[in-house]
């Protein structure tokens, strides 16, 4: 685990790194995993690491990463705006519930 | 101390060993460069302990190993490639001695030399795509909507509004890749970035990986520059140069 967390990137003005001239900082964390891990010349070791393991490694990653607790502490509250996740379904429930409303408002002034 | 072995960072030509003397490898032992023929593989001795098989196994699980093991590779491997051709490899490949790295190049020789030529000169950059947070759709429910058909109208249009905004953000970004492509001698996808390990929110359309030839970088940025100027629909966030580890690759002899 990095000591302190990296406060999230914020999308904001697109960025752009001039040509000759290094990223300034360090490169982040997923893009150095994603070339490290999943890139990069593949000859066999005497070690063998199966790649399953390294599949299995950044679902690991992912996971470690992905609990709350630390991500809340990296402010992450990504979510929050999943479609596949609670958000989205949060946003169903409260739209049924406002037509549920309605039409029972709706059927109680036709009586 | 258990036994040692050696640990493969990148395979390259004409390099100057020199310039490796300050750069740290993954553990204490300084690099090593072993040759074969004209190629060069960059080596460290490591702690079989550590980077043996079940050393790996336990160490991987562990994203404090993993991210300064993949951090100090990638040190080596930029260090390398600022200087000369380099094919990196990837992360953990480990030798028990020399002589098994020297076999390895080797009986590898034609494919590394092969890919080394392809990206000699050439540079990788990373480009990607976002789609720009739309703000909150205003829905006028509160105040405005009065029946029970308005309101439906209301969110209908609004998931309208929402797809549309993606359409636009996904031609903006097939846009941006087909330009790029058109300066890059080789354009490789990578998987969109999982939010959590990015730490950006907004969705990622596009993961781009481009083998730009060196005198052709200044075009490239300017390209990058102008669809950022032009393309508000879509964040653009251009990093580079990498060493070109999407595009050095080799099949296994």
């Amino acid at each position: 685990m990095t000591e302190s967390p990296r406060a999230p990137e914020r999308p904001g003005p697109s960025s752009v790194t001039g040509p000759y001239e290094r990223s300034s900082g360090p490169q982040s964390l997923a893009d150095v995993l994603d070339r490290v891990l999943d890139k990069g010349i593949v000859i066999a070791g005497d070690i063998q690491v199966n790649l399953l393991d390294i599949e299995l490694l950044t679902i690991k990653i992912r996971l470690l990463v992905a609990s709350v607790d630390r991500a809340e502490e990296m402010g992450i509250n990504w979510w929050k705006n999943d479609p596949m996740l609670s958000g989205k379904r949060d946003e169903l429930e409260q739209e049924n519930k406002e037509l549920r409303e309605r039409l029972e408002a709706l059927e109680a002034r036709h009586g | 101390m258990g036994d040692q072995g050696y640990y493969l960072y990148a395979v390259c030509r004409g390099l100057d060993p020199a310039v490796l003397a300050r750069v740290e490898g993954v553990g204490p032992a300084p690099l090593e460069v072993v040759e074969v023929l004209d190629l060069q593989g960059v080596v460290s001795a490591v702690d079989l302990e550590e980077y043996g098989e079940a050393g790996l196994r336990s160490n991987l699980e562990r994203l404090d190993w993993v991210e300064r093991t993949a951090r100090r590779h990638d040190a080596v491997v930029q260090a390398c490639a600022q200087h000369a051709p380099t094919a990196p490899m990837r992360m953990a490949t480990i030798y028990l001695d020399d002589r098994s790295v020297r076999d390895r190049l080797e009986l590898a020789y034609d494919p590394l030399a092969a890919a080394l030529s392809r990206v000699e000169g050439r540079q990788e950059w990373s480009v990607k795509v976002y789609a720009t947070p739309s703000g909150p759709v205003r829905e006028d429910s509160e105040a405005v909507v009065t029946s029970g058909a308005a309101y439906l109208r209301a969110k209908k249009a609004a998931a309208e509004s929402r797809r549309t905004a993606e359409a636009r953000a996904m031609r903006a970004a097939r846009q941006v890749d087909g330009e790029l492509s058109a300066i890059a001698v080789a354009t490789r996808h990578l998987r969109a970035q999982d939010p959590q390990l990015s730490g950006v929110s907004s969705t990622m359309l596009l993961n781009g990986a481009y083998l730009v030839d060196a005198e052709d970088a200044p075009a490239f940025a300017e390209q990058v520059a102008a669809l950022v100027a032009s393309l508000t629909d879509i964040h653009i966030a251009c990093g580079g140069p990498w060493p070109p580890y999407s595009f050095a690759t080799v099949e296994e002899p």
